[in-house]
């Protein structure tokens, strides 16, 4: 997945001079590509988000498509107002990539952890997010958020969980893309990012018939089809590696809340920080998002609902 | 209102914020008092906008990052023809363009400021753009005494340094007053040349008052050899041009009545022909 996001930014640099790319320091072996393809697109900011995202800023006025990456914890969550003022309220062409984002940084505590950033960046205005599941859905979604010139925030959590779909996603902005069919008209999955493989794991053991579908926008988001799959089913699980508050599963309650009413179990970050370090399963298990506990509570669900 | 002056004369621009204020019954009057001399040189002599055009691809910019003295931006606009009299005698009505802050969406703005500190940020990767599409544009970032209280300056004081970003100016207003107090009281800035030297900056400290002054140093430092940034320090007077406004902070908050508008008009505009 990685690989892949390395790959496209390289493509996207190299065909069109105006790519930069600003790094607050961060990426050390990530980029050795494109530092070696592109040297001169290449621009160390510095330990210093807030600055390097209203330079981006200014570098998007004079003509340029900066790519700003930092850890998810510092870009976007450290720097919301500059996205906000400097960026996204004139519609500016940067894209801000935000890796290592939920428990990545399982060893390293709540400063680089991001649970939050979903929800600090979908209210504002302008802003497209962004949440890959796998490296077919990161190319679609680096080729997408360049095409669209317009702010985007591309979130890139655990990234190497495996593949959710065989072949390069063909999407439009704002569709879910069905990771795995099924006839169910009970149930059926929505989850993003590093947790739509998990949810395929549980569905292929425990729910062969209940269909997957994977989020790689989680604004815009299509309401259409959100509300189809809320008409179809009598359960909606979402499940994300973000706080249950303003992410995937409030987008989804969002909308069906207004066009489809349904029963909608949300499996995040409950309102709590990190308390104890270890791997990153030992972190998912001390959240409820092991497989294990995620089976339970879609379990417990089914059975009160 | 009165008749526009081809020559940025201060009179008239603080007269044209005067005017403003008080049809809009608006607050940061001595914000924009400080810096009429420095747009009034700067639009008369520096900034460059090939055809006229405040979004000419090609132009200098010019980034209000202290966003609580647009109003003397707004006269200076005025005055290039960007702005026509109705909008400055409905300001603050309801549905008009022009807010209490900078905002980009009006032509001639370049950044939305208020929030400070980001003005300078924005300024520098603009100067950074220039560098590397090798035009001879130049970027100036007008910041208050104030605002350098704020992290991302020095950030951004790093990086022009850093990339000799030669072709960036700030300058800074020097007026000795932020929102709550003087800012001798609030956060003790020390000498404001001495940090943008070290920072790698290029640095003059004038009379922010003195129009020959302020043209003299800008030529002065673009005319360096040095691959520096540089940095314009001007001391200046908060709410200068109207006595009872003069280094009382209170108008950085306080709105005219018609008495009081009468007074300032009657200094300020007493020498307008």
């Amino acid at each position: 997945m990685r690989a892949a996001f390395s790959e496209a930014l390289v493509r996207l640099a190299k065909a069109d001079p105006t790519v930069l790319l600003l790094t607050g320091d961060h990426g050390y072996a990530l980029f050795d590509d494109f530092r070696r393809e592109c040297p001169a697109q290449y621009i160390n900011a510095g330990i210093a988000e807030q600055n390097m995202v209203g330079m981006a800023a200014g570098l998007a006025r004079s003509g340029f498509r900066p790519f700003v990456y930092g850890l998810a914890a510092f870009i976007p969550v450290r720097v919301v107002e500059q996205i906000k003022l400097d960026v996204a309220h004139d519609r500016l062409p940067v894209i801000f990539i935000g890796d290592g984002a939920g428990f990545v940084y399982s060893h390293l505590g709540t400063s680089h952890q991001s649970t939050e950033d979903i929800a600090c960046t979908r209210a504002i205005p302008n802003l497209s997010v962004y949440s890959p599941a796998d490296r077919f859905e990161v190319t679609a979604c680096m080729e997408m958020a360049y095409h669209s010139k317009s702010p985007v925030y591309l979130r890139m959590g655990k990234s190497d969980r495996g593949d959710v779909h065989v072949a390069v996603a063909q999407a439009s902005v704002g569709s879910l893309l069905q990771a795995k069919p099924g006839k169910s008209d009970d149930i059926a999955f929505i989850a993003t990012g590093a947790l739509v493989r998990t949810t395929l794991d549980i569905a292929a053991d425990s729910y062969p018939d209940v269909s997957v579908w994977s989020a790689p926008f989680i604004k815009p988001l299509d309401n259409e089809q959100v509300t189809a799959i809320c008409k179809q089913h009598r359960i909606i699980v979402v499940l994300e590696e973000h706080s249950v508050l303003g992410g995937l599963g409030s987008a989804i309650a969002e909308i069906a809340s207004e066009f489809a009413p349904v029963r909608i179990l949300r499996i995040g970050v409950n309102d709590r920080y990190s308390e104890h370090c270890g791997t990153y399963e030992y972190l998912l298990k001390e959240h409820g998002l092991d497989r294990l506990t995620i089976e339970l509570r879609v379990h417990d669900f089914l059975t009160a609902n | 209102m009165t008749p526009l002056s081809k020559h940025f004369d201060p009179k008239i621009l603080r007269k044209t914020v005067l005017d403003m204020a008080y049809a809009g019954s608006t607050v940061h009057i001595g914000c924009a008092f400080s810096i009429i001399e420095l747009l009034a040189v700067l639009y008369r002599n520096h900034l460059r906008y090939p055809g006229n055009d405040p979004l000419a691809v090609d132009r200098d910019y010019f980034v209000l990052s202290k966003g609580h003295g647009v109003m003397a931006q707004y006269a200076c606009l005025r005055e290039m023809g960007w702005l026509k009299d109705e909008a400055f005698s409905a300001y603050f009505a309801d549905g008009s363009d022009l807010k209490g802050l900078s905002d980009s969406r009006v032509s001639g703005l370049e950044v939305t400021s208020g929030s400070l500190g980001h003005g300078f940020s924005v300024g520098v990767g603009m100067a950074m753009g220039a560098k590397l599409r090798g035009t001879d544009q130049k970027t100036y970032a007008l910041v208050g005494d104030g605002e350098i209280n704020e992290g991302p300056i020095w950030e951004g004081a790093l990086f022009a340094s850093h990339h000799q970003l030669k072709n960036f100016m700030v300058i800074v207003d020097e007026n000795g007053f932020q929102a709550m107090g003087s800012t001798e009281e609030v956060l003790k800035l020390g000498s404001i040349q001495a940090k943008f030297e070290s920072f790698g900056f290029e640095a003059l400290t004038l009379n922010g008052h003195d129009e020959a002054a302020i043209d003299g140093a800008i030529t002065q430092l673009w005319a360096s050899n040095s691959k520096s940034p540089k940095a314009l320090i001007a001391q200046t007077v908060k709410g200068k041009g109207v006595p009872f406004m003069e280094n009382n902070n209170i108008w950085h908050y306080t709105r005219l009545d018609s008495e009081t508008y009468a007074q300032a008009l009657a200094v300020v505009a007493g020498c307008v022909q």
